[in-house]
């Protein structure tokens, strides 16, 4: 227990205590700012894989007027989630090492960024409703504060427009799901999710069902970012600084899928049911929208956020086949996203620095050329997100087409076909931007203007980064074996 | 066993009787010895202090529980029940003038030698005024007491002779008047429809019963409603709020925002727990009341360029928050309403007293300027912080972790009720409020660089002395921003300390 409050209280104290010092860090400690948020992340970390191994559980009553408990665990769902958040955590501070921060005191963008695991790792930690949308919206008011202090910038209107649409979106979805979670508790008499699961959802009305259903997908397909309402996104990686995108992509874009895992499927399979194939549409829309977007944009960062709304699109479609193989698969291309979204936007930030913009449009010395370290990473971080076999990216997006072409019995069978057909065909645009981004900027001769290579920090996140793609390319078991006996539990009830 | 007509404990009302003898002592003093400030500041103080501990007593109790007084002989009803939620709305008034004597501490050596007893007194009858009427549950005492919170701001708000404070209060003064109308008629249809001058809930079935007299009963309810919208600054009843705030020197304006609206909402939740069992029809009109409320106060909170009356529009969209849960009718939607209160009553007070701060360091022309709040953050992180936590719990974002609770508080009952719609308007306007705070905070966070140029510093027209001397801000100031973050902080971290005050 004690191993599972360090986890999170470790980054809440130094998040504050790096927020409240600012004036003191200034200017000429920069360094120490850094390092003690390193030593705090790896600490985490180290907390975050004790609580992995060992599962402890810590229940305690917090708000006992609204029936609100302290209860945190770890299970087989959330622990990939976990890993890959503090892993992350500790990449950002090791980034910002060689690639400090601009716009502000550098104490109070660590302490951000500790705020953020807090809330993440709070929110995947959660095993009560509320505390659940609690940590969620933790997450917000640091990102926002990274996004509109720390952003690009050369456009103040554009971000203060990125950072405010980013922040408006997410309360709008945060407190819809917050109606959902009112909804959902009240009318099943318990806030604890395992407790949410296990009943899944005997005793509430079909059209209870659906409305909570509904509430919830809406809110947190925000969060996802499920077509129509990905707006938000785009800018808010743009503008924001690396370690924001990459926090934003790899980590908080999870919160989402997992809210529909706990709060949708679990605790309400009839309701989600209904609604799958509305989900599963719009995800696939997602897939090639995001798809064709990608091939037109000429910014990179804003390019990789929409090959976000892609890959979150297989994401969504793996949730609603309703089998074990697809939220396995879902589960699985949402590890494989974090670790993929990482590794490209902490490459384009970098880039984004030496180069001044993110620009496709202007020429520039071949990545393959000048800088082979960069070009090897892009090269992994590309091959990876079209999905080629052996990487990381295979496997999600693999599984989740195969389980949408054979879908629980309940599901339209003829629809989540064709929806697996123009997937594939998303799948191909994929692969067409990929190679469209790496003729652009990684093939070719020239060699000017000369920039540097990745060094120090920068380059031992960026090959941690490969090597994870390549690992859990080839043995997607650590994950999957994981994730697979939650799945079993929640997805009984589904496809009987 | 034949007694007085009515009982009488001292002890129970000791939260009323305290600000009512503190303003009679402060009277009596100043007779006799004139010209003196500090002395009435402590008197005040005092008097407030000691009501807020004899609340000690009632906050936490289990639900149906209350302390009684005035009954009438022989077990008949009682004038006076305090159950948890009018104590901790009583104790949250003390404070809360406490609070605004504290602000306006540092004011008084500008004012005329006499006023200073006239301002105590005048705080004192208003906050007594709202202790009262929480605890009321007659008509009669219940209509006397609410007036006794509105009138005496009315001169509060003109004591400071500008014109602007004038036209405030007038405005103040027209809302009073009409709503004291309204809530003397409402009084007298709840007479006729029940037949009892007690807010009762079996005063209101008796009503609700009889078919000939039931429409007079909920006309009674809807106009009552009305009555208080007034006072609670409810969308259409709300065009009094930012004349009367603006005008008003800041610690008024901050006592208007707190003990005011402690007040008005305390006289709402005596009514609401008296006709609670009728069910749903007298009370539809609360939900759309709240709506609107809502999103009226935050659209034109938005428009605003002065932080004062950027908090009154607040104002009106908190108060909209306020009665949201009461479209749902259970004890739960009480509850929740108080707490709701009690969170943004804190966060705006803390909010008031940074701003009171800012005032003594910039003058009051900055301060109140919103685009003066450029790099806040840099300029003055304590008092920055403070401000950002004040707003972030108006927002109900974490770490204002008290106000995302109070949301979830007072959104529950909705949904409990299955009010889809107005939970879906509820949530759209927590996104206009966050629009609304996160405007003010991205001033205060942003670097300041960009600004120093753009504006001069500005010279207050007439308070120049006041800026020129004033570099730090009085002590008394000071204390009352630490007292409210504190309190703040605390309850955030665990906000049980407040939801338990208001019962089991």
């Amino acid at each position: 227990v004690v191993i599972l409050l360090l986890a999170l209280v470790i980054p809440a104290v130094t998040g504050t205590a790096l927020i409240l010092s600012g004036r003191a860090f200034r200017p000429s400690a920069e360094g120490n700012a850094n390092t003690l948020s390193l030593v705090a992340s790896v600490a985490t970390a180290g907390f975050v894989t004790a609580a992995v191994i060992n599962r402890p559980v810590l229940d305690q009553p917090w708000l006992p007027s609204l029936g609100v408990r302290m209860h945190f665990a770890v299970d087989g769902i959330s622990a990939p989630l976990l890993i890959l958040t503090a892993a992350l955590s500790i990449a950002v501070v090791l980034n910002a090492r060689s690639r400090p921060p601009h716009g502000g005191s550098s104490s109070t963008f660590y302490g951000c960024l500790q705020l953020v695991e807090l809330g993440a790792l709070a929110t995947f930690l959660a095993r009560d409703a509320v505390i659940f949308y609690l940590s969620f919206e933790i997450v917000l008011i640091p990102m926002w504060v990274l996004i509109s202090r720390y952003g690009d910038s050369h456009d103040l209107a554009a971000r203060a427009d990125a950072s405010g649409r980013f922040v408006l979106y997410t309360v709008l979805g945060s407190t819809l799901m917050l109606i959902g979670i009112l909804a959902l508790v009240q009318a099943s008499g318990t806030a604890n999710l395992d407790a949410l699961a296990a009943a899944h959802g005997t005793g509430l009305a079909r059209h209870m069902q659906i409305i909570i259903a509904a509430l919830l997908l809406v809110g947190m397909g925000i969060k996802i970012p499920v077509f129509p309402l990905h707006t938000w996104l785009p800018p808010a990686h743009t503008i924001a600084p690396t370690a924001g995108s990459v926090m934003l992509a790899a980590v908080l874009l999870k919160m989402g899928t997992y809210g529909v895992v706990r709060l949708v499927i679990a605790p309400l399979p009839i309701g989600f049911g209904a609604l799958a194939p509305a989900f599963a549409v719009v995800g696939v829309v997602g897939i090639v929208w995001g798809g064709l977007a990608c091939l037109v944009e000429n910014d990179l960062k804003r390019l990789i956020a929409y090959s976000s709304v892609a890959h979150m699109g297989f994401v969504v479609l793996g949730l609603s086949s309703g089998t074990t193989a697809g939220l396995q698969a879902a589960l699985f291309a949402n590890i494989a996203h974090g670790v993929v979204s990482a590794l490209l936007f902490f490459l384009v930030g970098g880039l984004k620095e030496r180069w001044g913009s993110a620009d496709l449009a202007t020429a520039r010395a071949a990545l393959r050329e000048v800088s082979p370290r960069l070009g090897l990473a892009l090269v992994v971080g590309f091959a990876a997100s079209l999905g080629l076999p052996g990487l990381v990216g295979f496997w999600g997006e693999f599984l989740a087409m195969y389980s949408a072409w054979n879908p629980a019995p309940d599901r339209p069978q003829t629809l989540m076909r064709v929806l697996v057909v123009v997937a594939v065909l998303g799948a191909g645009v994929a692969a067409a931007y990929s190679l469209r981004v790496l003729r652009l900027i990684w093939s070719g001769d020239r060699t000017t203007p000369a920039h540097e290579d990745a060094r120090g920090g920068e380059w031992s996140v960026l090959a941690a980064l490969v090597c994870a793609v390549l690992v859990l390319g080839v043995a997607p078991g650590l994950v999957l074996n994981s994730t697979s006996k939650g799945v079993a539990a929640i997805t009984m009830e589904v496809s009987r | 066993m034949s007694q007085a007509v009515v009982s009488v404990n001292a002890g129970t009302l000791l939260p009323v009787l305290a600000p009512a003898v503190g303003a009679a002592v402060v009277l009596v003093t100043d007779v006799a010895v004139q010209h003196l400030r500090r002395v009435h500041y402590l008197i005040a103080l005092a008097s407030l202090v000691v009501g807020a501990v004899a609340t000690f007593a009632g906050l936490g109790m289990v639900a149906g529980a209350a302390r009684r007084t005035l009954c009438l002989p022989a077990g008949g009803q009682c004038m006076y029940v305090a159950d948890s939620v009018t104590t901790t709305l009583q104790l949250a008034a003390l404070l809360a003038a406490a609070l605004t004597l504290l602000l306006s501490w540092p004011d008084d050596k500008k004012q005329s030698p006499g006023s200073t007893a006239v301002i105590m007194s005048l705080v004192l009858t208003a906050t007594a005024g709202a202790t009262a009427v929480a605890g009321a549950h007659d008509v009669g005492s219940w209509l006397v007491a609410l007036e006794l919170a509105t009138l005496p701001t009315v001169a509060l708000v003109a004591l400071r002779g500008a014109r602007s404070a004038i036209s405030g209060a007038i405005a103040l003064l027209t809302a009073a008047l009409v709503s004291f109308a309204l809530l003397a008629l409402s009084a007298a249809l709840w007479f006729t429809a029940t037949g009892s001058g007690f807010l009762t809930p079996a005063a209101a079935l008796v009503g609700f019963h009889d078919p000939v007299r039931r429409p007079i009963l909920v006309l009674a309810v809807v106009v009552l409603i009305a009555g208080i919208g007034f006072k609670l600054s409810l969308v259409p009843f709300h065009a009094w709020t930012p004349e009367a705030y603006d005008g008003a020197p800041l610690p008024i304006a901050a006592f208007l925002a707190g003990v005011s609206k402690i007040a008005a909402a305390a006289a709402l939740l005596v009514v609401i727990q008296a006709v609670a069992p009728l069910g749903e029809p007298p009370l539809a009109a609360m939900a759309i009341v709240a709506a609107v409320s809502m999103t009226l106060g935050n659209i034109m909170a938005l428009r605003q360029d002065g932080v004062v009356r950027l908090l009154a529009w607040s104002t009106v969209a908190q108060a909209g928050w306020v009665v949201l849960p009461l479209a749902a009718v259970s004890s739960a939607a009480v509850h929740a309403s108080g707490a709701y209160l009690l969170a943004y009553v804190l966060a705006t007070l803390l909010a008031f007293a940074v701003v009171a701060a800012l005032v003594q360091i910039r003058g009051a022309a900055r301060a109140r300027d919103l685009t003066e709040y450029r790099g806040l953050l840099s300029a003055h992180p304590v008092l920055a912080s403070a401000l950002g936590l004040a707003l972030l719990s108006l927002a109900g974002l974490p770490p204002g972790v008290l106000g995302l609770v109070a949301k979830v508080a007072a959104l529950r009952p909705v949904v409990t009720s299955e009010l889809w719609v107005l939970a879906i308007v509820a949530a759209a306007n927590a996104v206009l409020g966050v629009a609304v705070y996160l405007r003010w905070l991205l001033k205060v966070i942003s670097s300041p660089e960009a600004s120093e140029q753009a504006s001069p510093p500005a010279v207050p027209d007439g308070a120049a002395p006041v800026a020129a001397r004033a570099i730090r801000a009085h002590p008394a100031t000071l204390v009352a921003v630490g007292l409210t973050a504190v309190a703040l902080v605390l309850t955030s971290l665990s906000p049980q300390m407040l939801l338990g005050m208001l019962g089991r």
